[in-house]
């Protein structure tokens, strides 16, 4: 039987607590945990009142059914509010087992001691599972005492983590786990508008879709349109994502967005409504007295960047859904899904999951949305996993502040402050609600822009105006809220004053503080932390080092206005600055933190530890950029987050006094951050930074630098994102001018059956396999998602598109009709069977000195191709076929190949595979106007079609050797030396099937080839860090500087040796990070993703120009 | 990226499996939907962040990244492995259980799986080295130092067992 606590509200009982009839207990709580281990200080509450040992208490937090609704879990609030009617239930509950078991043992109810569930009197020991022989239910008594917190045991010591040995092996169930009988997949489709909110477009502008683009393909199970939602569901996730990702969709593009470059302009100029916060004696007179600073601080966009994309399951049930969502607000999201699928809310239940961390509203609760509408429309459980780029478009930024403050010193005291904040955020409508048209896309300010925005300082002369007005683009809370900016502009500013007063600025901020309790966290902090008093920067140099120390603190103020206080925090930063490149290190941080009663030591030790290395990098590096339209980061390569190599020291001084309430503590520690870093580069090099992220190029710049050399241009903003890849070459002319028409035709060979396969030898038919994998003809005569060898591909070239022919033997479409004669005048002289000139893009001047016998096993194989019908269109060229004949006459050299008598048979064999069937000069040699090969320049490295080939002879870079060449020719891979890419790949996929002698023949002969001293490879050379250099860190140093240079999916060779960095012009680059990699099967390749979907094209523009100065600095930087 | 479906056969965690598998398909996808395995976990598919990483013949990689047809025949561990059959943590699961290291914990299964291959290549790793092992990593709740004590606790648990 058990023991419930309850309270009654209209919407009828909500439970806190039930004691099982095992004696074990559970708690309830409408609060979740976002993974800071809530769970389990909340279980120590419990265990705490009720003597339990932690492991017999158990926590439901956030399940709407179970739990109480106690609104959002957000401002660090679970313990210091929504935890008290838990313990008191708890409290309750041991008073009535106490009454209970003192009737049993027959002794006044304060002679018993309880520990570990048992009640004890003198020698007899009454386990709690035995005082519940019925049901009872309790009414709580929010008045019914508590502990002492002088007697805790439970509380106040360190607990590990409920949750963590579920997680460390495998057996957690986070919401991205959760899997449904029946479950079927949903892959949404989002507007361009990427992370807007409010505007007519909003929900109106999905112009349309062509579902039979995919509507037949396995595993398509439909469409699913609402205004501007767009889904497609399908049996498995990785089906419903390829066909969302084939969908054509047509979109309206919406207006741009304000100039986000100027952002503090655009800021101010939006609509917005001054509150005045707090105002005292007469700020436009005290303005006027002592001396007078103004100035302006600013603070960027940032994400909440969780590191697991949201994810949520619904099952429509008839009408009664369950939905499992990792929302940080079951209550709220269940309002919106009632109100999104016009349900009562009673009707819904939220099962909540423990996601990611999030610091703050991200998208979970709008792909709660998302798979609800779903479900509804397919009938059936559905579950919606957002991508990446998904997560990082669309969630509710942390929003961007501007502050502008006023203040003046009088007698060295603190005499005026005007501060006005704006804040162009709210509380993140779901985004379903919006798309579906369901809430009018309107304009919604909210009231968050107040958090600690009273300075703690004694001022005679205040006046604080918060400027309530709505995102500009999706905003809502983050951890620090507006605290965080608002503490960046007070805690700078009492900096500058204490400056201005020549006083030590701590000492200055000791003057001025009234409360205790935030003097001795002052005191306490620099104390511990070994501040060194000054009165002016003290601009300690090393070289080109500048070091210094930074002060700074706050209140964490939750809460509507005038909020409630959290625990406060204290920073002492100490930095290192290179003054060359402007990186600034943030090398140590000594964090005082008064919270009152601690629950979990080692818990809030974490949460300081976490809040410091987040903010460092929210303060250091992270800003959320825009394109025209819509926000444009899409990945941690453009917006990179702390990492394992810029760790501070961390260094905490818990001030923990049990008689004090306990305050929260998941945020405070982040508040200071930004002023204490800011503080002390003025103490490293007497600049001030107003405007974060203090980025290595702001820095250079504040530090009076030059701005970069014109080698690394900055991308420039595009106008529109454009997905478009480089597609053909630059167009030659066409130049051909000579009088062809006067030439002779080329007669038709008639028809013929060829031989039947069976007739050749199985050596002939071989030698012809092989002939074929090494002409690597498959790959340019098989289509794009084309059958084998059926031809159809379209080949561009300088003067136009061609489309191979079909090698199969299908009489009507491919080569069935073909006899040798015709095969054989094709590959010499490059006339088709039908008398037609084919164009040389079909590399007939190097299969042109091909051995008889070669040419005949090369016909025999094409014999036992399964044949193909595919009738193959017209060329579209700039000039006539009927041009080709002249152009034979200058550049075909017929003739078969003969051997060099001074080589010996190997060499000279691999001199006739490479020059002939391998036709390795059709992209390796470099092509004149009219496109032929040029002789003089034979094998010295060439682009075609947005590849370059690097030299195979004369000066080689690096060099090669015939180890390494046998290596790279049979896998793909020379170890240190190379890695095929693109086209290249593609042949090592055919010469891997080659035989050794062949391999090993061609490496001989290329070896050869190049002349004089190998090129030593360049050192490489750093550019100034920047945009490009955190994009490198972020989003490709993990494969291209691995930790594990063996691992399956790293780069195989360093960057320095890469060809597409030594081309002469970037495209190669460009194409490769555009594109990505995928490995042929049969080599030993490794893929590369595709960025041309991650990074903006001006970035990958950029990124291959700052790989080439890198990377390749001995050439001239790329235009 | 599609495909026709063809067997591919893998061992996973000492269980071989023959799966009639797209060819294209991440190993990431198919441990977690096909396989059942939700210690890898999807986080940016573009080996950015570390959360997916498994262990292919004992070697870190990032399975987003992994198309199929690449680790035919290949050995390939998840944090389901490391384990005991009788259910004996893994030193390192040890380690980080016993330093706490973890927040959310999503990015606990690459911090793990990166962590197994550096000790057994530097059994006694300073902080340094850990750091440097670990920085393609992403933890964004910025659990980096009870990670780092985790790892060292790890380490000092391999080499009592070896004493």
């Amino acid at each position: 039987m058990t023991l419930t606590l309850t309270r009654a509200t209209p919407r009828g009982a909500e439970t806190f607590l039930v004691v099982h009839a095992d004696g074990t207990a559970t708690g309830f709580n409408g609060h979740v945990d976002l993974g800071t281990g809530i769970t389990t200080a909340l279980a120590q509450i419990v265990a705490e009142e009720l003597d339990l040992p932690l492991g017999s208490v158990t926590m439901t937090l956030g399940d709407t059914a179970q739990t109480p609704d106690q609104g959002p879990t957000i401002a660090s609030e679970t313990i210091q509010v929504t935890a008290r009617p838990l313990r008191t239930a708890a409290a309750q509950a041991h008073a009535w087992l106490r009454a209970a078991a003192a009737l049993r043992l027959n002794a006044p109810p304060e002679a018993l001691h309880s520990a570990d569930g048992h009640f004890l009197h003198g020698d007899t020991s009454l386990p709690y599972a035995e005082l519940l022989r019925e049901p009872v239910v309790l009414e709580l008594d929010p008045d019914h005492p508590v502990k002492d917190p002088a007697s805790y045991r439970v509380v106040g010591a360190s607990a590990p983590r409920h949750d963590l040995p579920a997680k460390l092996t495998g057996n957690f169930d986070y919401i991205q786990d959760v899997r449904v009988p029946g479950m079927v997949h949903g892959h949404v489709i989002r507007p361009p508008y990427a992370g807007r909110d409010s505007g007519d477009f909003i929900g109106h502008s999905l112009l349309g879709y062509d579902e039979s683009a995919i509507s037949g393909r396995d595993g398509y199970l439909g469409v699913h349109r609402i205004g501007d939602f767009l889904a497609v569901l399908a049996t498995h996730a990785h089906i419903a994502r390829q066909l969302a990702e084939a969908l054509p969709v047509d979109w309206a593009l919406p207006p741009d967005l304000p100039d986000m470059e100027e952002a503090a302009q655009t800021i101010r100029a939006q609509p917005s409504t001054p509150r005045l916060c707090e105002a005292s004696g007469d700020i436009d007179t005290a303005l006027q007295e002592g001396t007078r600073l103004d100035r302006s601080y600013s603070w960027p966009w940032h994400m909440h960047g969780t590191l697991g994309p949201s994810c949520a399951v619904a099952d429509w049930n008839g009408g009664r859904p369950p939905g499992w969502a990792g929302t940080q607000n079951p209550h709220m999201l269940r309002g919106d899904l009632a109100l999104l699928v016009e349900l009562p809310e009673e009707a819904i239940e939220i099962r909540r999951h423990q996601a990611a961390g999030c610091y703050g509203r991200n998208c979970a609760d709008d792909v709660a949305g998302d798979a609800l509408l779903l479900s509804r429309a397919c009938g059936k459980p559905v579950s919606v996993q957002l991508t990446r780029a998904q997560e990082m478009l669309w969630e509710p930024k942390g929003a961007a502040q501007i502050m502008d403050v006023s203040g003046s010193l009088r007698d060295s005291a603190f005499h005026g402050y005007r501060f006005d904040s704006w804040y162009p955020s709210n509380r993140g409508p779901n985004l379903a609600l919006l798309l579906t048209g369901r809430i009018s896309p309107e304009p919604r300010p909210s009231d968050m822009g107040d958090r600690t925005i009273i300075p703690p300082y004694r001022v005679p002369h205040k006046q604080i105006t918060v400027h309530d007005m709505a995102p500009i683009v999706r905003a809502s809370w983050l951890r620090g809220v507006s605290a965080l900016p608002n503490t960046f502009a007070h805690e700078s500013f009492v900096d500058e004053l204490a400056a201005e007063a020549q006083e030590d600025p701590v000492a200055f901020r000791l003057r001025h503080v009234d409360d205790p309790r935030q003097a001795r966290l002052i005191r306490e902090t620099a104390e511990k932390a070994g501040w060194e008093p000054r009165r002016t920067p003290r601009l300690k140099r090393d070289g080109r080092m500048a070091y210094g120390q930074g002060f700074a603190f706050a209140t964490y103020v939750h809460g509507p206005f005038p909020g409630l206080a959290a625990a406060a925090a204290a920073w002492v930063a100490d930095v290192a600055v290179d003054t060359e490149t402007g990186e600034v290190t943030l090398t140590r941080v000594a964090v005082g933190q008064d919270q009152g009663l601690v629950i979990n030591p080692e818990g809030v030790r974490q949460q300081i530890h976490g809040n410091v290395i987040q903010t460092a990098a929210r303060v250091l590096r992270e800003e959320v950029s825009f394109d025209a339209i819509s926000v444009s980061d899409r990945s941690f390569a453009d917006y990179p987050v702390a990492s394992f190599d810029q760790l501070p020291e961390i260094r905490t001084h818990v001030i923990a006094d049990p008689a004090d309430p306990p305050l929260g503590t998941g945020e405070s520690a982040a508040v200071p951050a930004a002023a204490a870093i800011a503080n002390a580069i003025w103490d490293a090099t007497g600049v001030r930074m107003r405007h974060a992220p203090f980025t290595p190029e702001k820095m250079r710049e504040a530090l009076g630098h030059a701005p970069r050399p014109a080698a690394l241009p900055g991308p420039e903003k595009p106008r529109r994102r454009n997905l478009k890849l480089i597609g053909l070459m630059g167009s030659a002319a066409a130049v051909f001018g000579l009088g062809l028409s006067l030439l002779p035709g080329m007669r038709a060979i008639a028809p013929a059956t060829p031989p039947a396969a069976g007739i050749y030898t199985a050596d002939t038919l071989q030698r012809g396999a092989d002939l074929f994998a090494l002409g690597n003809c498959a790959s340019c005569h098989t289509a794009e998602g084309g059958a084998p060898s059926a031809g159809g591909r379209a080949i561009e070239t300088p003067f136009g598109t061609v489309y191979s022919t079909n090698l199969t033997p299908d009489g009507e479409t491919g080569m069935g009709r073909w006899s040798y004669t015709a095969f054989a005048r094709a590959m010499r002289q490059g006339i088709s069977r039908d008398g037609r000139h084919l164009f040389p893009a079909f590399p007939y001047t190097s299969f042109t000195r091909m051995a008889e016998d070669d040419l005949q096993a090369l016909y025999a194989y094409l014999q036992t191709l399964e044949p193909v019908r595919n009738a193959i269109p017209e060329a579209q060229m700039a000039l006539p076929r009927a041009a080709l004949a002249g152009w034979n006459l200058l550049d075909l050299k017929t003739g078969t190949l003969s051997p060099d008598p001074a080589r010996n048979a190997e060499w000279n064999r691999g001199r006739y595979l490479v020059e002939t069937v391998g036709h390795c000069s059709a992209c390796h040699t470099p092509r004149n106007a009219l496109g032929a090969e040029r002789e003089v320049a034979a094998l010295a490295g060439a682009e075609v079609n947005g590849w370059y080939a690097p030299p195979l002879a004369g000066r080689v870079p690096g060099g090669w050797s015939e180890d390494q060449l046998r290596a790279y020719l049979s896998t793909g891979v020379a170890a240190g030396r190379a890695a095929a890419s693109g086209p290249m790949a593609e042949v090592i996929a055919g010469l891997s099937t080659l035989p050794p002698a062949d391999i090993a023949a061609m490496a001989t002969y290329l070896a050869t080839l190049g002349t004089g001293q190998p090129a030593a490879l360049t050192q490489r050379v750093m550019p100034p860090p920047g945009r490009m250099s955190r994009i490198y860190d972020s989003a490709c140093a993990s494969c291209h500087e691995p930790v594990f240079a063996d691992s399956a999916t790293v780069a195989q060779v360093p960057l320095g040796t890469s060809p597409a960095l030594r081309a002469p012009s970037p495209q190669t680059a460009e194409k490769v990070i555009a594109e990505g990699l995928l490995a042929p099967e049969g080599t030993a390749l490794h893929d590369m993703p595709a960025f041309a979907r991650e990074l903006p094209a001006a970035d990958i523009a950029a990124l291959a120009r700052y790989l080439r100065s890198r990377y390749a600095p001995d050439l001239p930087a790329w235009e | 990226m599609t495909g026709e479906k063809r067997e591919i056969s893998v061992q996973v965690n000492a269980a071989r499996h023959a799966l009639s598998v797209d060819p294209g398909r991440m190993l990431l996808d198919v441990l977690r939907a096909e396989l059942g395995l939700n210690g890898p976990k999807y986080g940016c598919g573009l080996a950015q962040c570390g959360a997916c990483t498994v262990l292919v013949h004992g070697v870190p990689a990032r399975s987003c990244l992994l198309r199929m047809h690449r680790v035919e025949g290949a050995e390939i561990t998840t944090l389901e492995g490391l384990a005991a059959p009788d259910g004996t943590l893994h030193p390192v699961q040890e380690g980080f259980l016993k330093a706490q290291g973890a927040q959310c914990g999503y990015c606990l299964n690459g911090m793990v799986m990166t962590s197994v291959a550096l000790l057994r290549r530097t059994p006694d790793p300073s902080e340094a080295q850990i750091r440097d092992a670990l920085r393609h990593n992403i933890c964004r709740c910025g659990a980096h130092v009870e990670i780092i004590a985790s790892v060292r606790a790890a380490a000092k648990l391999m080499q009592a067992a070896d004493d």
